[in-house]
């Protein structure tokens, strides 16, 4: 691009300057500029501030609420270090000084930045400050994945706990997950829950066969019976092979299960053996009801057949077009088979999930042994538990639980134990991490944690769970930071990292919200009118009923019903749940392949199924399963700003919001800092006359907006932005004209670059404002990683992995192993915590 | 279970509802702690959270979201009702509208936007909310937690919090504030929210056991064993943990030992309480999808906890401030929030409207059933509450916190006036709040931004 031709030339100019600087050298590192501890505020930050700043920020003017002082000196001026953050944020992301205004050089920015980090906050480049570190409760999440691996059973604690209240976007944040009675109560249920299902209270059983709903599958395609739809019809069944002719008891438990929306539907459940009806259910919507039956069979030697048919009871089909449709809450679980025998047998076996616990063949019979053998289970499962080792006093207090505990009538020795599990499941030590330093008694201020903490910072930062074996070991052994590049590449490549894009993506790009967006696509797709007159035509119809023919106008009212109800029903759970998808998998994509950052801001893929396709009017995309999809060159998608799931999450439940999506992007993708307080919002009343002749577009309602100094100072930022996305409409796809007008997309950025459409906008961002993208993803990132806000002493750990971003063409892998590789995530203040806990 | 003396067939016919009877103050106390303790509550609680007749004082608060159509939603100075009120209609002598009472504390000051937010932290608090995304949240106790801290040990449960709306926004909540601000009503201390319970079946459970009505009582006793047997364990690690920490550390963990030191006196209370009712209900499945239903479900867990006196003091928050709920049951497919901010627009105004009566409908209906069933004494339950329903935003299109809705359902057992329109001069909302704890046994000439007593009511 040759910048004499743009309209803007002393802006680009500037510009280019600043880009090509930064990706051809380590600009803070290697800049021609005075050492730090040279830099001062009379000598050095006065002069570039009355060229840029004094105007509006000094000798009486504040605007923002933000004046300088000329007259202080260094040792003053460091001392307001709030103010000299704010302009650290406004400098950085060009918010300030206002476009219309002169440039301050690249040289200048670096000096004020310089003199900020290093002398107004004080930060010691080569001992980092990691910053205040509180306990960290687990969140709900955290919570459910430490328990599953942890218990060897797969639990959800999404229905019993309530969600987390998130501080700076993110709900790990140490700060803001507190504690109520409601949560201790919870918590002691749930040991009391968890405990009886994973841990066995006898030593011997009779052998047992079990199986669970994916064991069984439908003779064609992938369906298991671990997730049927109430109104599909299918069988699944599995075959089990026996040794020995007898008596064999099956116990079937069941699941009955309903989202968070209520469904009418109903169905049965036909259970047979060998082909022979054993039994026929009905059941419908249900809250995770479990239900069990048993049966009694003489079985010969051999192979055996059981299969669950379900059959969806017939239902005059609503005619209201709920956003369910065909889609359904209602879903059936075949949750285990268990095959016991057969009668009378000799053999015994150890119940399931025996050895997880239980490392001998039987507990000990002399009482001394049986005491060291219970202190052996529970020193091991305490310490996973914990995290980290587990005192003796702590110790002796479980074995006491669990001695005691198996006195009771009819107790086992297991039972004991379990007891004692439930304790160290509600014990503060489990629900919370407590971190502690390498190095002991140090007069340093920070420290390494030791390398029990830092497995745990791993674990919960790129799975939400805890330490797996692997990670314990290298931690107990002291190898964990000596292998760290070797673990993260483990770790990343590990199934458990979906975690990391659940919930990371899921809350920076808001991705987790999708499906519990409201939504109407009848009335965003413009049929709102003629849908409440065929509706209310319809409703005189079918009170005479249906049955028959109906004469051909009545006929075409009733078509039309059905079409409109298709086309609603299109916009399913399934659809939003593969917009949720893509946008993971664009995340999961490049962290996998170590592609640029950048391909979330504009990129010539995407991810998408037949269903998500269409959507988005890509041609050949067959199937459910979402797959890879080039994009031609002049395509609207690809990147996270054209996805579905983000227009769509900021959209209202019946038209777009620019103002929501323009904001979006600046807390998401620019990381610009939030505008000053505007006092109270005045009323638009007083515009709506110009508009006497028609009714205003979202355009020039917001135009009358920015005409206002008060409000521009926002909306210049976020309408841009937000108007560009305007050819999306409110479910994300694709239009050109809104209310018979055609949309104008164009626009020109705060910081001067104009674009016509979408596709320039994307173009302009990554080419444009790479570093603004680096630095707001680092931020997000960062506080994910380590659990709390940023402050000022973040500023230059951001700095360094910016660079590392930039002179890596800002490749996934340069961000997640700076983030590790930083003060705040390596280290801890000694002075906050004493030296055992 | 033993019934008291004291003649209660009229309590006995409420619907539906055989229970074991409240102690309260009136009777002969029973020993709670012992002899020494049982005194100490004794005089610490006199006169607290009881009516004139000494039957149970309720005490509760309903939040609405996003302010409300004002010019629907007053009364006529002769307490003519509105039309956002008609389903009120037949209930109209048993609450007062009253006018005139702001939060200035919900306003933007330096803070600036995220009135939403502010707001919902403000309502029951009085307090302005630090400005913080997360790392250090402060606001002020909420009006209901000073009864509950006073007065809740004369109950099972010493407060309930609840909630009708489970929608969480991912990332960011409103414009800068940390999203404990906007989902939570209740603060036990002024940086600790107290989490409600948006499951009506979890919230059945938690009050009356789990499973089957035979099978409630042995599952409660037998969840509460556990919890005791446990807790003594969790206490002392808890402590030791507490002597490891660093200063920073344990006032976050200072939150922790206090809940668990409470709910360790509350365990040991309730040995010597034999009173879990048998509530003749089946449990709740679960969340309904209609929001009509799902909000009647939450009333009905609120008065099943009143009418058992399970607890006296309760917050149920109604959906969140800023929710963009769509009421298609009433044909309106837009957001609630968006709506609100209708720029005077007629057509959007009077949806708005619309659903400020959809959410008065299910505070009637509660009312209704408060209203129609006897208490201990013989007055109705309603008769014997002090219940208020409201908002922290008056006008929602432009964020005003002067002159907010608010109703006074129930007549505190006689203590206070209903049936009109009490237009007061422009007050501190915080002035009912400490009428409201005077009325309620408890001594106190301030709370939050209060400037005297709302000696009117």
């Amino acid at each position: 691009m040759n910048w004499n031709d743009s309209p803007f030339p002393s802006f680009l100019r500037y510009n280019m300057a600043w880009i090509a600087l930064l990706s051809t050298c380590t600009l803070r590192a290697e800049n021609p500029l005075p050492a730090d501890d040279r830099l001062d505020y009379q000598k050095h930050i006065v002069p570039i501030l009355k060229t840029h700043c004094f105007e509006c920020h000094a000798d009486g003017e504040k605007e923002g609420d933000l004046t300088f002082d000329p007259r202080l000196s260094d040792e003053q001026a460091v001392a307001n270090k709030e103010l000299w953050w704010k302009v650290l944020k406004n400098i950085r992301s060009h918010v300030m000084p206002p476009m219309e205004s002169k440039r301050p050089s690249a040289n200048e920015i670096a000096t004020v930045a310089k003199w900020i980090k290093f002398r107004a906050f004080g930060i010691d480049p080569q001992d980092i400050d990691p910053g205040r570190m509180t306990v960290r409760r687990l969140n709900r999440a955290e919570y459910g994945n430490t328990v599953s691996d942890l218990m060897g059973i797969r639990f959800d604690a999404t229905i019993l706990f309530p969600p987390d209240d998130s501080g700076f976007g993110f709900d790990n944040v140490s700060d803001a997950l507190s504690f109520s009675p409601l949560l201790m109560e919870k918590y002691l249920f749930a040991a009391q829950q968890i405990v009886e299902r994973a841990v066995p209270r006898s030593t011997w059983m009779i052998p047992a066969q079990e199986f669970s709903g994916r064991d069984f599958q439908a003779p064609e395609g992938k369906q298991t019976g671990d997730s049927l739809s109430s109104k599909k019809p299918i069988t699944v069944n599995r075959s089990v092979t026996i040794e020995t002719t007898g008596k064999y008891q099956i116990d079937v438990g069941v699941k009955l299960h309903g989202s968070f929306e209520f469904d009418a539907s109903r169905y049965h459940i036909v259970f047979r053996i060998d082909g022979q009806e054993r039994s026929t259910n009905e059941y419908g919507w249900d809250e995770h009801k479990p239900l069990t039956y048993a049966f009694t069979e003489d079985w010969a030697a051999g192979s055996h057949e059981l299969s669950f048919e379900l059959i969806p009871v017939p239902t005059e089909k609503e005619v209201e077009p709920n956003s369910s449709g065909d889609a359904t809450f209602a879903r059936f679980e075949v949750h285990s088979v268990r095959i016991e025998g057969p009668e009378g047998t000799p053999k015994r076996v150890h119940p399931p999930n025996y050895t997880r616990f239980f490392s001998q063949e039987e507990p000990p019979v002399d009482v001394a042994m049986r005491l060291a053998y219970t202190k052996e289970i529970l020193r091991k499962f305490a310490t996973r538990a914990f995290r980290s080792p587990v005192k003796q006093v702590t110790l002796d207090r479980l074995v006491t639980i669990a001695q005691q505990s198996a006195t009771e009538p009819n107790a086992t020795f297991e039972y004991g134990v379990g007891q004692a599990m439930i304790a160290v499941l509600a014990s503060p030590r489990f629900l919370f991490r407590t971190e502690s330093a390498a190095e002991s008694g140090t007069a340093r201020p920070f420290s390494n944690v030791d390398e029990i903490s830092l497995a745990s910072r791993l674990s919960y930062f790129l799975w939400s769970t805890t330490p797996d074996e692997e990670l314990f070991q290298l931690a107990e052994s002291g190898q964990l930071r000596n292998n760290l590049p070797k673990q993260v590449t483990r770790m990343m490549k590990d199934g458990k990292a979906n975690e990391f894009i659940r919930n990371f993506v899921g809350q920076w790009l808001r991705a987790r919200d999708v499906t519990s967006v409201s939504v109407d696509p009848l009335v965003v797709l413009g049929y709102q009118k003629e849908w409440e007159e065929v509706q209310e035509k319809f409703r005189t119809i079918r009170g005479r009923g249906l049955r028959g023919d109906l004469p051909p106008n009545e006929q075409k009212i009733r078509d039309r019903v059905r079409e409109l109800r298709a086309i609603a029903d299109q916009f399913d759970d399934e659809l939003k749940r593969s917009m949720r998808r893509e946008t993971e998998m664009s995340v999961e994509h490049i962290a996998q392949e170590n592609l640029s950052l950048l391909d979330l801001l504009d990129c010539n893929y995407t991810f998408v199924n037949e269903k998500l396709a269409k959507h988005y009017g890509i041609p050949d995309v067959k199937g459910r399963e979402m797959q890879r999809v080039d994009l031609p060159t002049d395509s609207v998608r690809g990147g996270v700003l054209s996805q579905a799931s983000i227009l769509l999450l900021t959209s209202n439940p019946t038209r777009t919001s620019p103002v929501k999506r323009g904001l979006f992007i600046l807390d998401n993708i620019l990381g610009t800092p939030s505008p000053p307080a505007p006092p109270n919002v005045p009323e638009l009343e007083a515009s709506t006359g110009k508009f006497a002749d028609h009714e205003p577009t979202l355009r020039e309602l917001l135009a009358v907006h920015r005409e206002s100094a008060l409000c521009s100072s926002c909306h210049a930022r976020m309408d841009p932005l937000g108007l560009a996305l305007e050819n999306f409409n409110a479910l994300g796809a694709w239009r050109t004209e809104e209310k018979e007008t055609t949309i104008d997309a164009s626009g020109t950025l705060i910081t001067g670059e104009s674009f016509t459409d979408i596709r320039e906008l994307k173009k302009i961002l990554r080419e444009k404002h790479a570093e603004d993208f680096y630095r707001c993803v680092t931020q997000k990132l960062l506080t994910f990683a380590i659990g709390r806000g940023l402050e000022a002493s973040d500023e230059q750990t951001v700095d360094i992995i910016v660079d590392r971003l930039q002179n890596n063409e800002g490749r996934f892998s340069e961000l997640i192993d700076g983030v590790i590789a930083s003060a705040p995530f390596q280290k801890i203040r000694t002075t906050s915590m004493k030296a055992s806990l | 279970m033993t019934i008291p003396a004291l003649n209660r067939r009229g309590f006995l016919s409420g619907a539906g509802v055989s229970i074991a009877l409240p102690a309260f103050v009136s009777l002969p106390p029973r020993s709670l702690f012992g002899a020494t303790a049982t005194e100490s509550i004794a005089t610490e609680t006199m006169g607290m959270a009881t009516t004139s007749t000494g039957a149970p004082l309720r005490m509760a608060f309903m939040s609405i979201p996003n302010g409300v159509q004002q010019e629907h939603w007053f009364p006529t100075a002769e307490f003519g009702l509105n039309e956002t009120m008609k389903p009120l209609e037949s209930l109209k002598t048993h609450f007062q509208v009253i006018g005139g009472l702001d939060h200035e504390n919900a306003t933007a000051g330096r803070d600036g936007a995220g009135d939403h937010a502010r707001a919902s932290a403000t309502f029951l608090t009085g307090a302005r909310a630090r400005k913080t995304a997360g790392s250090d949240i402060h606001v002020g106790i909420s009006v209901d937690q000073v009864a509950a801290q006073a007065a809740g040990k004369l109950t099972r449960f010493p407060s309930l919090e609840l909630s009708s709306d489970l929608i969480r926004n991912s990332g960011s909540c409103d414009s800068g504030y940390a999203c404990a601000y906007q989902y939570n009503l209740a603060w036990s201390s002024s940086s600790t929210p107290v989490t409600p319970e948006a499951n009506p079946r979890l919230a059945f459970e938690r009050l009356f056991g789990s499973g089957d009505r035979n099978q409630r009582r042995t599952n409660f006793a037998v969840r509460q064993q556990t919890e005791r047997s446990v807790l003594d364990f969790v206490l002392e690690e808890a402590s030791d943990l507490h002597r490891g920490l660093a200063v920073s550390d344990r006032q976050k963990f200072d939150e922790y030992l206090t809940v668990v030191r409470d709910l360790e006196l509350r365990l040991k209370a309730a040995e010597s309480r034999q009173d879990i009712p048998d509530v003749d209900q089946t449990t709740p499945a679960g969340i309904p999808g209609d929001f009509a239903q799902y909000m009647d479900l939450m009333y009905d867990m609120l008065f099943i906890a009143f009418q058992t006196d399970t607890t006296r003091i309760a917050t149920l928050l109604l959906a969140y401030d800023g929710s963009n709920r769509i009421f298609p049951q009433i044909g309106i497919r837009e957001g609630h929030h968006y709506l609100t901010h209708h720029q005077r627009e007629s057509d959007l105004a009077k949806k708005v409207a619309a659903i400020d009566q959809f959410y008065i409908s299910r505070f009637a209906r509660f009312l209704e059933r408060m209203a129609s069933t006897n208490d201990v004494d013989g007055r109705s339950l309603l008769h014997n509450s002090m219940i208020v329903y409201g908002g922290a935003i008056a006008d929602g299109n432009r964020h005003t916190h002067a002159n907010l809705p608010v109703i006074l359902a129930g007549h505190a057992g006689g203590a206070i006036e209903t049936g009109r329109f009490l237009k007061v001069e422009s007050q501190p909302m915080s002035n009912l709040y400490v009428s409201m704890l005077n009325h309620y046994g408890i001594k106190t000439d301030r709370f939050g931004d209060s400037t005297k007593r709302l000696s009117e009511i």
